[in-house]
Formats: C-alpha cells, structure tokens, sequence
C-alpha cells in the first residue's frame, strides 16, 4: 500500500493512510496548484516559478511521509510495485508471491515483506480503471484456461502476451522451469560480466533443480548450465500441449472479455482471490 | 431424521472433517458418540456446557508449521509433489497436470466445488491420457448417518495410470526412516477417509471404485529440515474399520428406540443438569484413549467414577479383572463378601488368591 | 500389566491412595542425579524450546531459546546444555575403581544418571542427540566444540534407556509406576502431576481429589516436551514476539520458568519417594553394567570416536535386539527375586510358587544322562497352594540360591517334587546347607536371572548377502555434519 502511493497516484490510498500530516501536505498541495494557476493567470513568472519549486518540495515531503520507515543502508529505493516488476520482469511467467520476495531478495539485494503484496493486484486494478493505461505497465492477475478467472496468488505483468498471462493444467510446471532456466540464465548472466550472483542465488537455483530431473547432482550446488539444460528437455516434453492450450484461452480472453477483465481476470469475487 | 434434529436442538448440524470421522472409528462400541455425532451435535460446546471441556486442543505453532510445510510442498507447481511422485511412483514426465478446486471461478460455494470435483475427475477417470494427473482441494461428500456431509478437503487427489491416490500432506517428520506411530496411525486413519469418499464418488458416477488406491502417499519432512518426502501407506485395516462405523451410524435407530421420547440436547432451552441427564441417558463406554480423542471424554470419564467402573483402570486392566464391571464387585469377589455368578466362578478363585499373597507381601 | 497390578489399581480407587506394587527400589538412584526437564516447539521435529536442569532441587538451571525457529539460537542453547551436562558427565568419569575379574580391569566409581519426567523426555533426549552429534566445529554451519559432545553423549544414554534395568536415563512416570499402582489408568499415569496425586496427595486430599487438581494446566503445567496449546497460543507466541520486536528475553524466560518449575518440584518429590525404599538386591550389579558402558563410552569418546551412524547395520541390529532381548529376561528375573510383590505376578501366572519343604532326599544319587558315574541329584518335596502351571521336566531357579539350577520330577496335587542339579559341593552328599531343609518356606521359579543365551550371530565382517553383506563401518559425511535443522 505505502509504496504504490508514487506521486501521481489517485487519492484513495490517501485516505487510508490519515495521518495530520498527510492531510496538512495534501491540503498545502491543493492551495499550491491553485495559487499556481492564479499566478500563470495574472502572469505573475517569478511567482509561479517559486511556487512550482515549493510545490515540488512539499509534494516530495508527501512522498516521504507515505514511504515506510526506510530500511538502514541496504534498502532499495525503489517502490514496491518496482521491485515486484523487476522480479517479475527476470522470471518471465506469472509467480507466486513468496517467490517473488525470495528472488528480489536474491538478485537485487530488495526487501518485501510477503504482506505488503496482499493488496498489489487489487490496488493496481483500482488504479486502471480510474485511468485505463495510464501507465506503462500493470501488476495484474493471471487467468484460468477454463473459467478465465484469476488464477490464485499468482502476479504477473500487463505488458505480457495474452497466453503467457493463461494458466492451463500444465502451466504450473512449465512456468516453475522456465522461471528455472531465467534464473540459471540471470546467474550465468552476472558471472559473465565478471559479477557473480549472490550465495542466495545459487541456494535458490540449487533448490529449484533438486526438483528438476537432471539438473543437479546430490546435493551439490547447481550448475547453471546444467539446469538450463535439463529444464529445457522437460520443458519440451510439456511446451506443445501446455501452448496450445494458452493460446485456444488466450483468443477466447480477447474475444470475451473487455479491458480490465483481460488484465484482472473474470471472477466474481475477484477482491477475495488476490 | 427428524428424531436426529429433536435431539441437537435447532443449532445446525456441525460440519464434519476427516478428524472427526476418523475419530469415530477409534472407539467403534460407544453409542452416545455415535448418536451425537450422527446428529450433528457440536460435542465441544457441549462437553463446555456440562463443565467438562475437551481436555484437548492445537498449539498455533503446531498450526503455523503445518500451513508453512502444505505450501512448501505445493509450492511452483507442486515441484516437490511431482519429483517425490517420479521417484516413488514412477509417474512419467509428461504427467504434470494440476488443477486446484479451492474455488471455480472465484465462487468457493461447495456445491459448486464439489460439483467440479466430480466433472473434473470423471474426466480423468474416463478420458485417460492426459486428462488431469493433480487435483487439488477436492470437495468430496460424505454419508454420515444417513445426512450428507462435506469434507473439508486438506488433501490432493492423484491419478497416475487410470489409479487413483490421495496425497496427504503431514508435518510431522520422519527422521532417518522412523515417524511417531501414533502420528502415522492417525493419519492412516484420516486418509482412509479420503479413500472411502472418493470410491463413494466412483460409485455413483458409475465408475469402478477398485480404480482408488488403499495406498496412500504420505508427505512429510525428511529428518529436521523442510525437504519432503513421501512413503506409501497402506490404509486397508482403518478402511475397513472405518466403514463398519459408518455402517453402525446408519443403523442408529436401534440407539434412537432405546432413548425416552421427547429427549434433547438443546443447549439453547436446557439447563447443563437436564442437558446432563439427557446424554447419560445414552449409554457410553469409556475407555482412558477416549482422553485424546473425544470431546466428551471428561464428562463420560466423570460419569464412570461415579458409578465405580473398571472402565477407568484402563481396558487392559479391565481385561485382566475378568471383564467385571464395578470396582465394589471386583474387590467384593476378592475379600470373599460378595458371591460370584456361576461365570465368574473362575475370576473369584483367582482373586480371592491374588488378594491372599498380595495382602501377605505387603504385611 | 497383570491381574495384581490390576487389582492393586482397583485397591486404590477404594482406599483413595495408590497402593504399593513393590516392596524394594527395582533402579538405582545417583546421590546427585541430574534432572532434565527439556521443553520442544510444539509441531517441530526437534526444536528445543527450554530446559530446567540440575542436580541440585535448590538451584535449577533455565535455559530458553528466545526464537525456537532460529537455528543459530537453538545451537546456542544446545552449547549452554552442554555447559551444565559436560562438565557433570566428565567429572564422573574421573574416578575409577579395579574389578577384580579373570583380567582386572579399571571402571568409573559412578556414572552418570539422568531423570526426566516421562517417555517423551526420554525420547526428546534422543532427537536432540541425533540433532546434534554430527555437527562440525568448521565447516559451513560450525558449532560449538561442546554440541557435538553432547550430542554423543545424549545418544549414548538414549540408547542405554533402552536396556530395561538400566538406570543411566530414566522416566520418573516409569520409576513411579514400576512401585505404586495408581487409581487411574496406566495411559494416564504418565502424567507425572497426577500420578503423584495419587500417590502422595496433598494434606486435606485424597488421591482422586489431588489428581483432579492437578489435571488443571494451569497448577500443573504439562511435564513436557510438549507445551500446552492454551499456553503456546496465549503466552508463548505473545513473548516470542516481544522478542523478535525488544531483543530480551525475559518474557520468554519467564513464561517458560513458569511452566517448568512445577515439574521441577514434582521430579524431586518423586526422587525423595523413591529414595525411601530401600535398594533391592541386583540393582548394584545393574548400576555396575551401567558403569561399564559409561566407562567404555568414556575411552571410546577419548580416542576420537565417530558417533554413531544413523542406522544399525544387520549384525549390530541383531546383536542389540538379542542384548535387549536378554536384558529384559534378566531383569524380570532379578526384580521377581528380589521383591515378593514383584514376584506374585509370576506365581499368580503358574510359573513360580511358593510354599514349605515338606521332605527332602538328600542322600540320592542317580547317573545323569551323558554321565558314567552317580552324582548326588537331592529331591525336595514343597507343599503349596500356588496354582502351580509347570510340568516335569521344566527347569527353575530357587529365591535362595539364583545359580543352582534344579528341575520338576513331579507334580501331585498340591505337591511338587524337584531334584537339585548342582551347587552343591564336590562331595558325594550335598554340602550343609546347599540343599534346602524340612520346614524351609521356598520360593522356585521359571526364571532365569542370567538373562539367557545370546544367540550365535556372525561377526559384521561376516554378513550374509541376504542382509546387506559387510556393513561399510560408519565415517562421519558432510551430508550428515550439514544437516539441516531446520
């Protein structure tokens, strides 16, 4: 919730939030813009200029004072809805939450606390039907093949074709060995540019493969090479008939349903699956 | 029914889930636990009415970690489930279909999850190939005493070759090969409830109920760490004792003839004495296992010191006193101031014998 | 369970007392037992939770892990154990003393005793030593010098817990129960609080009175290792948390002390009940096993030992069943001659008897079967009133002298006729006194003290294929120091 209140962001997180202070900057905000226009409208340019400048100041003390206490020095700053996106953006397929905080935790050194994703889908849906696309991406829901509707604690990103956002019966697995191969793909990325990833990382990766046939030896630490390949032979096995299904649902979410279902699914209870 | 409904009041009929059930099967011989749970009567509100609460109840910790260790194993698309199934079931790779029935289309009404569960496993009983491998949350039905009940469904149905298997997914751990017997026995016991639900559902689909497994796969952590692992179990013997306590449920109007007319368990309109005397009315065997199990243990263990039972000694203490049912009568026959039944002529010689040598040892 | 003990319980609900089963102390108790009361996480394999420990009733020791799901914590703890338990473990092993034997040796004087509440303690005792006595000093996840110690030791006494008639780490429900026969069933005799009830109440009380009291959790917490779920979700979880937000203990210390020290007054009662009965006969020489193996371990430990691997190999696996198997048959042997209560059960079961020699042969002499020459074989004739179930031909073992073996000739009525086989001199009558006399009141029963042959097994090097062949011997792996513990 804190972090989704970027600047520009429709006022009913606000209200939530109510705290004096909060009320204070909005209210001084309010009388900012107004004092603006009737500076532009008299032509007053150093006016305007000086109040844009307090304008921006106390719209960044509102930014401040939404934002959670901030986390000692490793912090990220990057909003919540950022960091969600990022992960996302690396594992390519719809995610449950908690892998998304285990990968942001492993590759981008970020901090989420599994509760601050309760609210996400439902927040950014509110948010795209007030102004549909308005900005460049959503966190939205994946879809059931069958029913179209939100596929449970799942997230992904607005931007995705249409079948990658489906889940279908064989979705689950495929999408666990493509967030694989990503993963494998990110670690061999880093190491290549002389980086390496984090001893979380690997933990992550070797976990994943000890459930990938092939992909690791005992107990050993996986080899990214290794996963890449032996995710890649599953994967096969399951990649013809997990898309076909995608697509055949996928053409049916944009033939039936309009924009916001497209994105947050055809539920009934759409608040209570987020 | 309508006697069954007298009995519990006008609360509803409370929900049962595979503990329940199971539990019922424990103690096969007691009428009163049949009769209330056939009617539906919340048996923890009224143990608490009487002023004997259920010696019983779950830490939130013991909650908390089963919770943790059920979304540990189904987490990434049940990638633990599915690797623990390839080593032990030999389930192929292309089998990895999962479809959860926790709701259908947002709407977790159980009629309609149930009526899902049963399209979705028709399917897969009669389509074969590819028609579903993992099925979870699914909503089955119960005949319990005549009513149907719901189970709520903590388990994964698994299809592997036409088989069916329920998965149950426990978190007590196995450490180097060896789980708590107790642990492992009740959740032979729950499983077996699962399995006789879901042959329940074969059957009126007019599908073979042969084609559900006795073998269950259990789930559990692997010595003291997180990572699961899974062993067959085999729930024959808690199936069929299982299904003969059922079959004594529904045959509850022998209990129901037996009990004065009008009687009820009102909590609502009756006072704990008249609630009291309305259960003691239905007769109950006590045994000290009941302690673990049954909510209305305490009142029933109460009621048996008041009456001076053997019940109370334990059931293998009982045994070894011949099976005589009142202390009185038992030291009676030993000290020789009571005269014995021609049957427990034999009990009495040995006795008054015990008594002889015990009182001299002691002395 | 027999039908004396059955009919000691029945004897108890009308006296209102528990009523005695044994007339001697069956287990040896250590002038300074160490008591350990431990405590787990309720739904965890083996998350120790607290422990108040000590030797001394004035002076516990409590020790709490603050977070039970933090592994750095809980080796904490299993290090600040060590600290109470090494150092009482390796004092003892100081002090040894010579057995005169064949080939004399040294053994420990004493050896270590601890006593826990109930089975759960005993088998809690043996997860925390199976969690711990694989961990490694360095490595990725070291620990303190002192757990992995610990953690063989807590093995070595688990696993002498198993051998019936050992007292290294005893049960106080087991104790109690093997000497008082409770008004309650055997099931819920292993509620420590209410056992006690029973046999001690509280002045004012009766027994079923006192025990009602003492069911309430909130007088007589449970004696672990399980904790109360009211506690747990009322209490413990709320301190936790103060915890995780404060860094102090303190609530967490004190909410535990509060459902430890009960226990802790109930142990040393039940240690002061036991001490009033006076040692029977064979438990100095059970002790002396004790003291064996503990000097043993001691040597074992001192040379570098591996711990013991996670599981028996098939000869080991035999050998022990056949050990424990053979232990048991000696200690229901030795308790039955040394206690006439204990006894009763067998006379009661037809396979001893008690009664008065009412003539002796003592001049016989026959050739016994596979001998050339007649050797005194005496006949004792003893009237009883035992329902005696034994035919010709069944060995016995007589109250007075455990090693003469004799045997039935004959049974008529409520005579019974042995013959002596041996012990008796290398004259050619029976030495004085090696035979009993007329008017002696005996005791014979089919019992065998010595515990019985151990049957011939092959050494480990000689396993059969069928089980397993040669067993790799145990070396310690990685896989087994990294362990999750989790």
């Amino acid at each position: 919730m804190e972090a989704s209140g970027i600047h520009g962001f429709p006022v009913g997180p606000l209200i939530r939030c109510g705290t004096v202070e909060l009320d204070a900057l909005e209210k001084r905000i309010a009388e900012l813009r107004s004092e603006i226009r009737a500076a532009k409208a008299a032509g007053e340019h150093a006016t305007v200029r000086s109040l844009r400048a307090e304008l921006r100041k106390t719209e960044r003390a509102w930014d401040v004072a939404l934002e959670p206490e901030p986390e000692p020095a490793k912090a990220p700053l990057l909003p919540v809805r950022e960091q969600v996106h990022q992960a996302l953006t690396l594992l390519g397929v719809p995610t449950a939450t908690k892998m998304i905080v285990t990968v942001n935790e492993a590759f981008f050194a970020g901090h989420i606390a599994t509760s601050q994703l309760t609210s996400l889908r439902r927040d950014e849906e509110k948010s795209f039907r007030s102004s549909p696309f308005a900005r460049p991406y959503y966190l939205c829901a994946a879809l059931t093949s069958e029913l179209l509707s939100p596929a449970r604690g799942l997230l992904a990103v607005s931007t995705w074709p249409m079948p990658t956002r489906i889940i279908g019966p064989l979705s689950p697995r495929a999408d666990f060995l493509t967030s694989a191969t990503r993963i494998a793909e990110h670690i061999m990325r880093l190491t290549g540019a002389g980086e390496d990833a984090s001893p979380s990382a690997y933990r992550l990766l070797t976990r994943m493969a000890q459930n990938i046939p092939g992909a690791v030896d005992g107990f050993d630490q996986a080899d990214p090479t290794q996963v890449i390949a032996a995710a890649g032979a599953e994967l096969a096995v399951h990649e013809e008939s997990d898309a076909s299904h995608r697509d055949e649902a996928a053409r049916r979410a944009e033939r039936q349903l309009n924009e916001v279902r497209q994105l947050f699914g055809a539920g009934l209870k759409t608040a209570r699956t987020a | 029914m309508t006697r069954l409904d007298t009995l519990r009041g006008p609360a509803e009929p409370l929900d049962h889930n595979a503990r329940t059930i199971a539990a019922l099967a424990v103690n096969p011989g007691c009428d009163r636990r049949a009769l209330l749970d056939a009617a539906g009567v919340d048996k923890q509100r009224t143990a608490t009415h009487l002023g004997f609460p259920a010696p019983f109840g779950q830490s939130p910790f013991a909650i908390t970690r089963a919770k943790s260790f059920d979304a540990l194993v189904k987490a990434n698309g049940c990638a633990h489930l599915l690797r623990l199934l390839r080593s032990t079931l030999d389930l192929s790779i292309s089998e990895a279909s999962y479809s959860d029935i926790s709701d259908v289309g947002g709407n977790d009404d159980h009629q309609v999850r149930h009526t899902r569960t049963r399209a979705l496993l028709k399917r897969a009983a009669t389509d074969g190939d590819g028609a579903g491998t993992l099925f979870d949350h699914p909503l089955l039905k119960l005949t319990v005493a005549g009513h149907e009940v719901y189970l709520e469904p903590a388990v994964i149905a698994f299809q592997i070759e036409g088989r069916f298997h329920i998965v149950e997914i426990k978190s007590f751990a196995v450490i180097d090969d060896q789980a708590d017997a107790g642990q492992v026995a009740a959740a032979a016991r729950q499983s077996a409830v699962y399995v006789h639900a879901l042959r329940a559902l074969f059957t009126a689909e007019g599908l073979d109920p042969g084609r559900i497994s006795h073998n269950v796969v259990l789930v559990c952590p692997k010595d003291f760490a997180n990572h699961p692992t899974a062993t067959l179990l085999d729930v024959r013997q808690q199936l069929a004792a299982l299904e003969r306590q059922l079959s004594r449920l529904t045959r509850i109007d022998r209990i129901l003839d037996e009990l004065p007319i009008g009687i009820t368990f009102d909590l609502e309109t009756q006072s704990p004495d008249e609630v009291g005397k309305a259960v003691a009315t239905v007769g109950a065997r006590f045994a000290p296992e009941c302690l673990a199990s049954c909510e209305m243990s305490l009142f029933c263990r109460a009621e048996a010191r008041d009456r001076e039972s053997t019940d109370v000694l334990g059931r293998a203490a009982r045994d070894e006193l011949g099976g005589i049912e009142s202390i009185p009568a038992v030291l009676g026959l030993a000290d020789d101031s009571r005269p014995p039944s021609p049957e427990q002529l034999e009990i009495a010689e040995q006795l008054r014998y015990v008594r002889r040598i015990y009182t001299e040892a002691v002395a | 369970m027999s039908i004396m003990s059955s009919y000691a319980r029945a004897l108890a609900v009308q006296n209102g007392r528990a009523q005695p089963v044994a007339t001697v102390r069956h287990l040896h108790l250590s002038a300074t037992p160490m008591v350990f009361i431990p405590l787990k996480l309720a739904g965890e394999a083996a998350a120790p939770l607290a422990a108040l420990v000590g030797t001394d009733p004035a002076n516990p020791r409590l020790l709490v892990v603050p977070q039970p799901r933090n592994r750095d914590l809980r080796f904490a703890f299993m290090a600040e154990l060590a600290e109470v338990l090494l150092p009482y473990i390796e004092g003892l092993a100081g002090v040894t003393e010579t057995v005169e034997a064949k080939t004399p040796y040294e053994r420990c004087a004493d050896a270590p005793q601890l006593l826990v509440p109930n089975r759960g303690g005993i088998a809690f005792t043996k997860l925390l030593g199976r969690s711990t006595r694989f961990r490694r000093t360095d490595g990725p996840y070291p620990v303190h010098p002192s757990v992995p110690v610990l953690g063989q030791w807590l093995t070595f006494l688990s696993e002498r817990a198993e051998y019936a008639g050992s007292s290294a780490l005893v049960s106080m429900t087991d104790a109690l129960a093997l000497h008082w026969a409770t008004g309650q069933s055997s099931m819920e005799d292993a509620n420590l609080a209410t056992q006690l009830a029973w046999i001690a109440p509280p002045e004012g009380l009766d027994g079923p009175e006192a025990a009602l009291v003492a069911e309430d959790p909130l007088t007589s917490p449970p004696a672990g290792p399980e904790t109360h779920p009211d506690f747990d979700g009322q209490v413990l979880e709320y301190a936790i948390q103060a915890f995780e937000t404060s860094g102090s203990a303190a609530q967490v210390r004190e909410a535990l002390r509060s459902q430890l020290e009960p226990t802790w007054t109930l142990m040393w009662q039940g240690v002061r009940l036991l001490r009033e009965l006076p040692e029977a006969a064979t438990v100095e020489a059970r002790w002396a096993r004790d003291r064996d193996q503990f000097t043993r371990e001691t040597a074992r430990l001192a040379e570098g030992g591996f711990p013991r691997g996670r599981v028996d190999g098939a000869v080991s696996a035999a050998i022990r069943l056949a050990d424990l198997e053979s232990a048991l048959q000696a200690y229901e042997a030795q308790r039955a001659f040394d206690d006439p209560l204990v006894m009763i059960e067998h006379r009661v079961a037809g396979k001893a008897f008690s009664g008065e020699v009412v003539a002796v042969d003592a001049t016989r002499r026959i050739v016994p079967a596979g001998k050339t020459r007649a050797a005194p074989r005496p006949l004792v004739t003893i009237r009883t009133s035992d329902p005696v179930r034994l035919s010709p031909g069944r060995r016995l073992v007589s109250s007075r002298n455990r090693k003469q073996r004799t045997e039935i000739v004959d049974i008529t009525g409520d005579l019974v006729v042995i013959q002596v086989n041996d012990q008796m001199g290398r004259g050619a009558t029976p030495a004085p006194g090696s035979v009993p006399e007329v008017g002696d009141v005996v005791c014979y029963a089919e019992l065998d003290p010595s515990g019985g042959q151990r049957p011939r097994l092959p050494a480990g090097e000689d396993t059969p294929w069928t089980h397993g062949g040669p067993p790799e011997p145990y070396v310690p792996t990685d896989e087994d120091a990294q362990e999750a513990w989790s």
